[in-house]
């Protein structure tokens, strides 16, 4: 078992080496700090333009060579994966972001997975009746409802809330307000910048759970054991809970397993519908200002998180299915 | 037609004589293939009206431009920002463009780009995916390191750097969209292939000397035809979800040239004030993903081979 990780993550390790590395000469290709500096007022002399940035490795005058192995070494040798070019570390970025995201994905993905897996075994013991249909129709709409959407609409509702009631009761941008103190305000603050967001993405995102857990438990309530089960007399919510579901909730929970790095890549149009500085957002900002370290750096981020998501994958059919034997 | 075909044995039927060809058809009237899939088709209410929706939409988007009082670049200064009225139906924007004309050319522009973008794709995936499973050895190992390889590059990324670079021309985003769009379809293509490669057509068809790219493209795609349909309506959904994204956060297409998405991020930026530059284009847009979806969900249904319905509908 253990070899076998090793073994599947040395793969996974060369494939992040090589993409990261591919990323970096692809946004070099369509990435250009240069024009960050075109079109000042005063106008910066060319030489003043590669005065600010050559420091930061980001100038074109120097070979791309040259700057591919400064970046290299400084990964490999102190960890730092450079600077945007207004001279802010990367790796501060990714480090504070990335915890903005999960803030925002930790209570969307718990709750989605939730709804969707309940409703699931909800409508496959009740397979054609009303509310089957009934749910099977309401989530083939909301799964695909697109994000902006489905986030823009939420958002008018709550504005039309907050007029009615003549008080803000949700927050429709940020995180946070400024000047929040004390621990219980903060708390009702958060919750108040959170519900939106969350509400979007769990609208959005739930129906995926909802049909891959009504499929799979409805082929497993066909099989022979479940049938044996009825036959010894277990009622039959019974013997879906004790039987069937079980088996059925494996392969739901390899998928789970595989989206939760996820939280930490955030939702890019979500958050940028809800003005969260997640990572999201920073994806945005680092190519409308051309920021190739940050690019590069969000690139191997979210690589290494799927990694982590297949490598949790496996790991969960291991541990779950009794019928998997690795050597 | 042999001579086998017209001696009968006299023991086998006894004194009643087996039934010819024409009373068989009547005692069962035999359907074609077509037949049983549309009827499959109409019994399920929601697919329809999905279809129906899409149709009208097309008819929108085709002759939408025919009952246009304004042009989608034409700004006309004496309505800026007006609400729906008689004479800008979708009412105007802050420069005065009208946004019935848009939403024509955003949809037209949108419709174009899935199409485009699933056809790519479904090919693509088609090929690779059955043909690594075919042909085995390198072929096999190659495609599969490219399909892994594409999964943990960061798609979305390179999509926005090259669109973006673009200037927002919609031929280079359909390109990038089909190459980052094929690889997932490919490798379930080439999981369902594997089995497909050990049946007994594909023996004969290799043993009588056909070639392989042959096999490949009329005797193992027609197979899983109906997964192709169905990853086609789906890739549908798709593109358009993933380019009005792009659009929408200034990616995509960009002005004088307006897709659906990039109509919904001028509309957003004054979702209080304009409430109906953000209204239309996102029905519409919510139409076309949805209706999609529907007819995706009853073509799976009335493709299944597995039907427990069998031959009849």
């Amino acid at each position: 078992m253990i070899r076998f990780l090793l073994r599947r993550t040395a793969g996974w390790l060369l494939m992040i080496v090589a993409v990261t590395n591919l990323t970096y000469f692809l946004a070099w290709g369509y990435l250009d700090p240069r024009a960050n500096y075109v079109g000042r007022r005063p106008p910066l002399s060319e030489q003043e333009i590669v005065n600010l940035l050559e420091p930061r490795n980001l100038s074109d005058t120097v070979p791309l060579v040259t700057r591919w192995w400064n970046w290299i070494s400084g990964i490999v040798l102190r960890w730092d994966w450079g600077v945007s070019p207004v001279g802010q570390s990367v790796n501060e970025q990714v480090a504070y972001r990335m915890w903005v995201s999960a803030e925002l994905m930790l209570g969307a993905t718990i709750l989605l997975t939730l709804l969707g897996v309940g409703l699931g075994v909800y409508t496959a013991s009740r397979q054609y009746k009303t509310a089957d249909r009934v749910w099977q129709g309401i989530s083939i709409v909301t799964m695909n409802i697109p994000v902006v959407v489905a986030a823009l609409g939420i958002v008018l509702l709550a504005i039309a809330l907050n007029n009615a009631v003549g008080e803000r009761i949700f927050f429709v941008t940020g995180a946070s307000s400024p000047g929040v103190e004390g621990l219980f305000p903060v708390l009702v603050d958060k919750l108040q910048h959170l519900v939106l967001p969350t509400l979007s993405l769990v609208l959005i995102g739930y129906a995926t759970y909802h049909f891959l857990q009504r499929s799979l438990l409805l082929d497993n309530i066909k099989t022979d054991y479940v049938r044996m089960a009825r036959a010894k007399g277990l009622t039959k919510q019974q013997a879906i809970r004790r039987h069937a579901l079980r088996t059925s909730l494996i392969p739901v929970a390899t998928q789970v397993a595989f989206s939760i790095p996820g939280i930490f890549t955030g939702a890019i149009l979500t958050e940028r519908i809800f003005a969260w500085e997640g990572m999201g957002k920073y994806f945005l900002d680092t190519i409308t200002l051309n920021d190739i370290h940050g690019v590069v750096a969000i690139a191997a981020f979210s690589a290494v998180l799927t990694a982590i998501g297949a490598v949790l994958a496996d790991i969960a059919v291991v541990i779950l299915d009794p019928r998997v034997r690795v050597s | 037609m042999s001579i086998a075909d017209h001696l009968i044995d006299p023991l086998e039927h006894g004194d009643n004589p087996p039934p010819s060809e024409p009373e068989l058809r009547a005692g069962r009237k035999r359907m074609s293939k077509w037949e049983l899939y549309s009827r499959r088709f109409a019994r399920n209410r929601p697919a329809l009206a999905g279809l129906a929706i899409f149709a009208l939409l097309v008819v929108f988007a085709v002759l939408g431009p025919l009952f246009q009082k304004y042009d989608h670049i034409e700004l006309d200064f004496l309505a800026l920002s007006d609400p729906p009225n008689a004479d800008h139906w979708f009412g105007t924007n802050n420069a005065g463009n009208d946004l019935y004309a848009m939403v024509v050319v955003g949809l037209q522009r949108s419709l174009m780009i899935a199409v485009v973008v699933s056809t790519g794709s479904t090919i693509i995936s088609a090929v690779v995916g059955a043909a690594a499973a075919y042909f085995g050895g390198w072929i096999e190992k190659v495609s599969l390191f490219v399909i892994h390889f594409l999964m943990l590059t960061p798609t979305f990324l390179l999509l926005s750097m090259i669109s973006n670079d673009s200037g927002g021309d919609w031929r280079v985003i359909a390109l990038v969209l089909i190459f980052v769009s094929w690889f997932f379809a490919a490798r379930t293509i080439w999981t369902l292939s594997l089995s497909l490669r050990e049946r007994e057509y594909i023996h004969a068809a290799r043993y009588m000397g056909v070639p392989g790219i042959t096999i490949v493209l009329r005797h193992m795609l027609p197979n899983i035809g109906s997964l192709l349909v169905i990853n086609f309506t789906l890739g549908v959904v798709n593109a358009v979800v993933a380019e009005t994204g792009l659009s929408f956060i200034g990616f995509g297409v960009k002005l004088p040239d307006v897709s659906l998405g990039s109509l919904i991020g001028i509309g957003a930026s004054t979702v209080s004030s304009a409430p109906w530059l953000f209204y239309f284009p996102a029905a519409v847009l919510t139409l076309l993903t949805v209706s999609m979806a529907l007819v995706a969900d009853g073509l799976r249904d009335a493709l299944d081979p597995t039907s427990a319905a069998g031959g009849r509908a």
